[in-house]
């Protein structure tokens, strides 16, 4: 549980900084910042419910568009300004660093599957994104 | 509004321009192409033809009875994603395609855009935030967390250092994570209760083309094939560069006693 905690707060702060490194406007910073938080939590329900890592990413990552996408509705801004902090958290930091460490060492079993895991996330990442964003746009072109 | 035949190639211009900055600032192939044809056709261009790639964007467009006009130009940006840039362009092409704007307005306009750059203060604290943050979100002490934020410090003040050289993304990322390798590698040396690996994890966050290789599958996955595969084939190099520079890094340290 505390574990938890830690890491909601932590990718709370994470998704701030990096809303601040983007240059995002002071005034958007908290909503753009809670949003990596949402999607993280999302993405943890997820994976404790369903128990599936690809599937768990591309669900966190479709709602944090979502989430974004409203977002970016009522503030009249880009919704990429709101996406890009969301889906920080999910974005495979850990496994890159540990295939690319892994295969440093030669130890090239590891250095696979830690580097299938990455390219797996980044393709959940990118279809739950894309998932809502095709919805999206079959709503606003019929208009 | 009627454009003069100087009016309508300074508006080319113009239109070039803006897409120059808005792909400087990361947005989307898909986001650009659609915001100049969308500009153009509301400055009474007919059906304005935009072609974007991340080095390239060609507009040709015909005003009604006459010839028309066709522009390239070579695009070089690192797409360092700047959303305070990336905000006023959008607000400036949602005033034009609802009521066009003076050319030389618009051009005025633009140069503002291009001339304001986020704040740098925001960014350094931003950096040290999220390497910081991340340190700790993938598992990191506390302790790890503080040592992920100094070394966050030091790969801003680099990377604004090497963004002034012409050095390119490839030679940059390379130096700047050999530098931060062989610097963790050491302090974790020296203090043994820091961990090398989390400390790292977090301030790659900063420097990995995460987004750029999410950006890039997603470009292909709505249909701008060739848009995604120029960028996947750049930001898997980029991070080889990345992981180049630690892996010297990880071997110069380990030869040290």
């Amino acid at each position: 549980m505390i574990t938890v905690l830690i890491q909601l707060l932590t990718a709370f702060l994470s998704s701030l900084g990096f809303s601040m490194l983007f240059g995002v406007r002071r005034r958007l910073l908290l909503p753009a910042a809670l949003g990596g938080l949402l999607c993280w939590g999302v993405y943890l329900a997820m994976d404790a419910w369903l128990g599936r890592e690809f599937l768990s990413c591309l669900i966190a990552a479709a709602l944090a568009v979502v989430y974004a996408e409203l977002h970016a509705r009522l503030l009249k801004t880009p919704a990429t300004l709101f996406v890009v902090p969301a889906i920080l958290p999910l974005v495979p930091g850990g496994s890159l660093y540990y295939t690319m460490e892994n295969a440093v060492h030669g130890r090239l079993d590891e250095a696979r599957i830690f580097g299938q895991q990455t390219l797996i996330a980044a393709l959940a990442i990118a279809a739950g994104i894309s998932f809502v964003v095709a919805l999206r746009e079959l709503h606003t072109r019929r208009l | 509004m009627k454009l003069t035949r100087s009016e309508q190639s300074l508006l080319l211009d113009c239109l070039l321009e803006m897409g120059d900055l808005l792909l400087d600032c990361g947005a989307e192939i898909g986001r650009v192409e659609d915001t100049l044809s969308r500009m153009g056709a509301a400055y009474g261009a007919g059906k304005p033809s935009v072609f974007v790639i991340p080095s390239l964007i060609s507009i040709s467009m015909a005003f009604p009875g006459e010839e028309a006009l066709t522009e390239t130009r070579r695009i070089h940006s690192n797409g360092n994603t700047d959303f305070y840039r990336l905000e006023k362009l959008n607000a400036l092409s949602r005033q034009c395609s609802a009521e066009p704007i003076p050319v030389p307005e618009l051009r005025e306009r633009l140069e503002k855009v291009a001339a304001g750059r986020k704040p740098f203060p925001v960014v350094f604290w931003g950096s040290v935030l999220g390497g910081g943050g991340f340190a700790v979100f993938f598992g990191g002490s506390i302790w790890d967390g503080l040592a992920a934020a100094v070394f966050a410090a030091l790969i801003c003040l680099l990377q604004q250092r090497l963004g002034k050289t012409q050095l390119g993304v490839v030679a940059s990322n390379l130096m700047v994570s050999f530098v931060i390798g062989v610097g963790v590698g050491l302090v974790t040396k020296l203090i043994p209760a820091l961990h090398m690996d989390k400390i790292l994890i977090g301030d790659i966050m900063l420097l990995i083309p995460g987004l750029a290789m999410t950006n890039a599958i997603r470009n292909t996955l709505v249909g701008n094939t060739i848009s995604g595969f120029v960028r996947l084939g750049e930001s898997l190099i980029w991070a080889a560069a990345l992981a180049g520079g630690f892996m010297v890094a990880l071997v110069v340290v380990g030869l040290l006693p």
